[in-house]
């Protein structure tokens, strides 16, 4: 051992501390990037003293993938929880104000009204229009509900392009990685953007990561799937011209594979595409269903049959635009609420005759139920009133199994839709619960806490100070042996 | 080597989703404590908000069915104004018809007294409520009892063309003085009484344009009742043919023995008069208290409704304003946490 080497020693644990606090001040820098995971500068023994081999990142598998199935899921639940914000609003409109279910408890009042008071012709105008506001409601509901699925269709196209764009992005970051380390290089850098991308494609599909050699990954949806294999798999999807009550709309499909749409309130989906499909097909064909069957139930309702109900019943006041033929009791007719008019016979504003509705007759003289033509006439009014109270079978297609009266139905569809509301309100915050709670999780076992980094620093500034002081009496004593010389 | 357990960006963050959700939780409560209600139904209910929603649709449609009530209520205490008038001019005329059968009163002054009687009654049931003739049966906008002494009535004409086909001679026709009480009474029980309880009363004679089906009613949910009385009710025929008989035939040439005839039979049918009219009263006054009836089960429906309402939807506000209080105490905490915590770092004692 010589005062050379001790010399050395000393320098290259100035080299050493210059590395290792370039490594600090960068974590302390990145602090506040989720996406950032902690580097360390890793220190060996040799002869000449201690140095840096390599920075080693933090990482723990086991949280990060368990954080990006937690983003998954959260991503489809939310979607799904604001797509049945939106439907709520824009079918039941603010409080149920426009629901089918107030509007014909409206027009009952008012046909008990007419009923209580047949002779007047103000009177049976008040009951026609509130007809016809059961009527826009339906109509207006079912195009809102098409509307949100052409506009959830469209979004669907949007996250598609998206995702195939952050394919792209994986791919480069993948190559980088991959190349990196063939060569030896340090990939960090290049692994926290893969896993920054990597988190960004979990929002849109449940995605597993498979390691294979040379840090390269391989992307599977949970499905099985393949989504990235060295090049990205392309994900397909053709958006729909416009939408017809009751058909699914196009499906996406991840290298040809179709992505299976989520089920149930608590949705089945991960990621926000499945959700976007379960909204734009379960969801929203199911209140298309239902919102048919209340018109499929208004029209039988009200159909004319004659007196003492003999003759065989024909479409009243409300027609599937303009078919006297009333829908039998069943099945299903899809996109019947678009169709549902008022029978303009009935209609003041279209040359019609309100009193029709107490007298009868929309179907020829045979269907005058009101004989004597008397204006006091209440009968059919009632027996009108009654039928709607009375329990018919609906189409258990649309979701709700029941043999129960149309006024009961019309309740009975909110409860059906807000059932899946509530359930998807709830996960939505149980599974954002859990994703805060991986995210914390992973921060904390990958993140940077500047206190450390601090206290690392302070330990750095004395190694620094002991060497530069180990230089000067290296110095010193080289300066003395030489003095000694001179 | 890494040797923390949470990172800077962990405590950061965890305050920060936190404080996130507790002012959401606040926007949420304010607004409750304000309306008195869940803040979204649909959140709170889930499946049962459908009831929610029948029920108080259900509070307006039986809201709706008690003010029609009201109506029928109206229009039956109408009818029963009407029908108490009609019975006291039954009794009225009937004392005056008592005592003519005892020779007691002038022809002169039964046959005005007939006149008034026919008139007034007509008056009677022509009443109109809200524009609906109450004693119209269905056909209520019109004038359900024409008005016997106009020029050219068709009751008039009706009972003359009667005499004439039965005696072979008008009874304005002196020849009439020969007609007795027999035969007077013959043609009273056999033509003239089927003309007025039968379909001539509609008819020929056109005394009435009301139906004999009446308006019916849906006085709850489930229950309907028949809420008007008809002019074509037997008291009402009985009732004119008594004063009609006395003043058509007594304002011709009749003998005395055959008017007196006619005045027994006027006073006989007053009599059965009286008996239908009192019966239908009954039966109106038991429709009028079942409206009333209706309308009481109705309000009581109503009271539970909203109680089973209030049990669904509404929050105790006291709960919620305490929620409030904590939660904002709650989140100033988080506020001097989070100042705390940026203060007490590493870097302020370096």
């Amino acid at each position: 051992m010589s005062l050379s080497s001790a010399l050395s020693i000393a320098q290259s644990a100035l080299l050493n501390t210059s590395r290792q606090t370039s490594v600090v001040s960068r974590n302390i820098s990145e602090s506040s990037n989720a996406d950032y995971s902690r580097r360390s500068a890793v220190l060996v023994s040799s002869e000449n003293g201690a140095r840096v081999v390599s920075i080693v990142r933090a990482t723990n598998d086991v949280l990060f993938r368990q954080g990006l199935s937690a983003l998954s899921s959260y991503s489809a639940q939310a979607t799904l929880r604001d797509g049945l914000n939106t439907l709520t609003v824009d079918v039941y409109g603010n409080e149920y104000s426009s629901s089918p279910a107030l509007v014909l408890g409206q027009f009952q009042e008012a046909l008990q009204t007419y009923s209580a008071n047949p002779s007047s012709v103000n009177v049976a105008e008040a009951a026609l229009e509130a007809a016809k506001q059961v009527v826009s409601v339906l109509n207006s509901g079912s195009d809102a509900i098409q509307a949100f699925r052409s506009d959830t269709d469209r979004s669907i196209l949007g996250a598609v392009g998206e995702l195939n764009s952050l394919l792209v992005d994986f791919k480069k970051a993948n190559d980088e990685v991959v190349q990196g380390t063939n060569v030896g290089q340090d990939v960090n850098d290049a692994l926290d953007r893969r896993d920054g991308i990597l988190k960004k494609i979990s929002e849109f599909l449940p995605v597993t990561a498979i390691r294979r050699s040379g840090n390269d990954l391989m992307l599977v949806t949970t499905s099985g799937a393949t989504l990235f294999e060295t090049v990205p798999r392309e994900v397909t999807f053709t958006p729909a011209g416009g939408f017809a009550p009751g058909l699914d709309g196009n499906g996406i499909y991840v290298d040809g594979v179709p992505l299976a749409p989520g089920t149930g309130g608590n949705t089945s989906a991960g990621g926000k595409l499945a959700a976007m499909l379960q909204l734009r097909d379960d969801v929203a064909n199911g209140m298309q269903a239902q919102l048919d069957e209340i018109a499929r139930g208004l029209i039988a309702s009200f159909t004319e049959r004659g007196p003492n109900d003999a003759l065989p019943p024909m479409a009243g006041l409300f027609v599937q635009n303009g078919t006297p033929i009333a829908p039998g009791p069943g099945p299903l007719v899809n996109g019947l609420a678009q169709l549902i008019a008022i029978n303009p016979l009935f209609d003041f504003a279209q040359g019609g005759t309100p009193t029709l509705l107490r007298d009868g007759g929309a179907n020829g003289a045979a269907y005058v139920v009101n004989a004597s033509g008397g204006s006091g006439y209440a009968d059919l009014l009632v027996s009108y009133a009654r039928r709607m109270e009375e329990p018919m079978a609906f189409d258990t297609a649309a979701g709700i199994q029941a043999t129960i009266s149309l006024t009961d139905y019309s309740a009975e569809t909110i409860g059906w839709f807000e059932g899946i509301r509530q359930d998807s309100a709830r996960a939505a915050e149980s599974r954002s619960a859990l994703l805060s709670r991986t995210r914390e999780a992973l921060s904390n076992a990958t993140g940077v806490n500047i206190d450390e980094e601090m206290t690392l620093m302070l330990d750095l500034e004395h190694t620094y100070q002991a060497s530069a002081r180990l230089l000067r009496t290296v110095d010193d004593m080289l300066a003395s042996l030489l003095n000694a010389i001179r | 080597m890494k040797t923390s357990f949470i990172s800077s960006l962990g405590v950061a963050d965890s305050v920060r989703t936190h404080l996130m959700r507790m002012q959401t939780e606040i926007s949420k409560l304010e607004k409750e404590v304000v309306t008195g209600r869940v803040a979204d139904t649909g959140l709170a209910l889930g499946a049962r908000t459908g009831q929610s929603v029948s029920l108080e649709r259900d509070i307006d449609r039986l809201g709706g069915i008690i003010t029609s009530n009201a109506l029928v209520g109206a229009r039956l205490s109408a009818t029963q104004s009407g029908l108490k008038s009609l019975s006291d001019l039954a009794q009225q005329f009937l004392s005056t018809m008592t005592a003519a059968v005892a020779g007691a009163v002038d022809p002169e002054i039964s046959k005005a007294d007939a006149k008034t009687l026919v008139t007034t009654m007509t008056g009677v049931l022509n009443a109109s409520l809200n524009g609906e003739n109450i004693f119209a049966g269905v056909n209520t906008d019109v004038r359900p009892i024409n008005d016997f002494f106009a020029a050219g009535s068709p009751a008039q004409a009706a009972m003359a063309s009667a005499f004439q086909t039965h005696f072979g001679f008008a009874h304005t026709d002196p020849a009439a003085g020969a007609v007795d009480a027999a035969q007077i009474t013959d043609f009273l029980n056999n033509v003239i009484e089927p003309m007025f309880m039968g379909a001539d009363w509609t008819g020929a004679m056109n005394w009435s344009e009301a139906t004999d089906e009446t308006i019916s009613a849906r006085i709850t949910l489930t229950e309907t009742t028949q809420a008007s009385v008809s002019a074509n009710t037997d008291g009402v025929r009985q009732l004119a043919m008594a004063g009609a008989v006395v003043a058509f035939f007594l304002d011709g040439e009749l003998g005395e023995i055959a008017q007196d005839a006619v005045i027994r039979f006027s006073a006989s049918k007053v009599g059965q008069a009286t008996v239908s009219i009192a019966r239908v009263q009954a039966q109106a006054g038991i429709i009028e208290q079942r409206v009333a009836a209706a309308s009481d089960r109705l309000q009581m429906q109503i009271d539970i409704f909203r109680g089973k309402v209030s049990d669904l939807v509404e929050i105790d506000p006291y709960e919620a304003s305490t929620r409030v209080s904590n939660l904002l105490s709650q989140i100033e905490t988080a506020y001097t946490l989070t100042s705390r915590l940026r203060q007490l770092s590493l870097v302020n004692y370096l």
